[in-house]
Parts: structure tokens; sequence; C-alpha cells
């Protein structure tokens, strides 16, 4: 009897694990920030680094930052900026391990951006 | 042979544990924190970019992409080391035995368990660093990390090092070159 319960037990937790395990695409967070293109890859780029992530590619035509932290199981974040109305248009990404990271996790570094760019820095 | 049943099963939660992923609740940052010296002060157009991938080409650094509007070089170093700790914990399965004698030939599948030898274990790894370099208009930032991989290509370890020693050394090496050019 127990031991039909425990059987019951881990496959219900083994089921947790396999409904996180799809390989949805990464969901990004957006916003608007101030400040042009380069300005925002400029202060992304030392946000990252603050962080102590490696940045491994950066273009400003592209208007694209991809970094690294180098702690288990591997951290990647991709920013892609482009230019709006009225400052710039920043699409956000994460990834832990190749997994995608829930959007939310990104947002404090949205707002960390934003004010910065907006303190004129 | 009841209790040998049992003792799986209580195992059982913790395996399937190790088969989860724990979601972090925020962004991962390097600890410690990258040291202070990775972040320096300059005047505008005091480091030439040209000037930091030469000091990173002669450190064995290969460039993998710059972005000159930016400011921004990303180099890594790839050198041969020993990892020595490399004890498997888990016991290695394996084995199959081929065997034929007096007109008959037979096959089996032996079962042998071994753990990795005691003490001396260290085996050839490949040690990757990677840097990225911001020379910005008032300042110069780098960040570091460092990852082990073993001799089957498998992530062993991997942590952020973005610290003194090293930025001291590459600011003393870029600054050297603008002083005699």
């Amino acid at each position: 009897m127990r031991r039909g319960v425990l059987g019951i037990a881990l496959i219900l937790t083994l089921g947790g694990c396999a409904s996180m395990a799809p390989p949805t695409p990464a969901e990004p967070v957006t916003g608007t920030v101030p400040g042009s293109v380069a300005a925002v890859l400029d202060e992304s780029m030392a946000l990252l680094m603050e962080r102590g992530y490696v940045v491994r590619h950066a273009d400003g035509d592209l208007g694209r930052v991809e970094a690294v932290l180098g702690r288990w199981p591997g951290y990647r974040v991709r920013l892609e900026v482009a230019s709006a109305e009225r400052g710039s248009h920043v699409e956000m990404t994460a990834l832990r391990g190749g997994r995608p990271l829930p959007p939310h996790l990104l947002e404090p570094w949205m707002m960390a951006l934003r004010s910065r760019l907006g303190r004129g820095g | 042979m009841a209790g040998g049943y049992w003792k799986i099963l209580s195992m059982a939660p913790f395996l399937a544990l190790v088969g989860c992923q724990v979601t972090p609740t925020r962004m991962p940052e390097a600890e410690p924190a990258p040291a202070a010296a990775c972040h320096w002060p300059v005047n505008e157009g005091a480091v030439p970019l040209a000037r930091v991938v030469e000091v990173l080409e002669s450190r064995d650094f290969l460039v993998r992409d710059t972005d000159t509007s930016l400011g921004f070089v990303s180099a890594e170093r790839a050198e041969r080391t020993i990892y020595h700790n490399a004890v498997d914990p888990e016991p290695r399965f394996g084995g199959f035995l081929f065997g034929g004698s007096g007109g008959h030939v037979s096959s089996g599948v032996g079962l042998g368990i071994g753990f990795g030898g005691g003490g001396a274990a260290s085996e050839e790894a490949t040690r990757i660093e990677r840097v990225s370099v911001v020379v910005g208009g008032e300042s110069v930032r780098v960040s570091r990390d460092v990852q082990l991989y073993d001799w089957r290509g498998q992530l062993r370890q991997s942590r952020t090092a973005s610290d003194a020693d090293f930025c001291h050394e590459l600011r003393d090496a870029i600054e050297a070159g603008e002083a005699s050019p």
C-alpha cells in the first residue's frame, strides 16, 4: 500500500519536472528606454560587465549585445536594441544552461537600464 | 530483499530531484563581484582599441569579436592543463567479453564496476579563459571567466574570474604601451 503511494508520488514528482522540459523559445522582456541605440548598448555592456558577465558579441549597427556568465550551468543574456520614436526599444532574453529563464527575472535589469540612461549617464 | 527495495524507494525522491532544474529567483551575478581594479578611468581617446587588441594577442588571446564604434573587444585563450579532481563519483559499468575455445565460440556480457583510481586521479583538460574589454569615453571595463573542459569535452568547472590580479596586469600592459609608443 505504502509502496503504491510512494510510486504515485514519484511519478507525480517526475511529471512536474517533465512539464518544465519543453524547449519553448525564450520570452523576451521588452521596453522603451531613453537614449540612442549606441548609448543604450554602451550602458547595457557596462551593466552586464559590472555584474561579471563577459560580453561575447556586440554590434552597434545591428544593435545587439550577447553576454555570458561563467557560473554553473552557464547563463546567457541577449539584448536587441532598435531606435524608436522616443529613445530606443529594447528586447532582453536570458537562458540558463540553454533553457529560457522567465522574463520577470529580467525586469529589474530593464529598470536599472532605464534609470541609468535617464540620469543622462 | 524487501529491505533493499525500501532503500531504493527512500532514495527515489532525491533521485527525482536530480533531474529537476531549479529556477533562480533573480538574475545571477558573479560571486565574488568583479574587482574594482577591473574598471578604471581614462581620458577620451587615451586608450586606442588597437592597443587593447595588441596586448590581448601578445598574451595568446584569440580575438573573437570587436566593434570599434562601441570600443569593444571579446577574446579567449585556451590552454592544456591537468585536471586534478577527476575522481568520477559514479561507478563505471561496462565490459564485453568474446571468446572461443575447442571449436565453440561464445560471447557474453560481463558486468564490471570500477571506481576511478584513488589519489592519482588527474587527467588532461582544456582551460578556456574568456575576456571582454570595453573602452568607453571615460573608463575601461574588463570582465573575465574561466572554464575547464575535460578530455571528453565536458564542462567540469566554470567560474567568473574578474579578479584584481588579472585586471591590474592588463591595465599595466595597456598603459605601458601608451607611455612608450
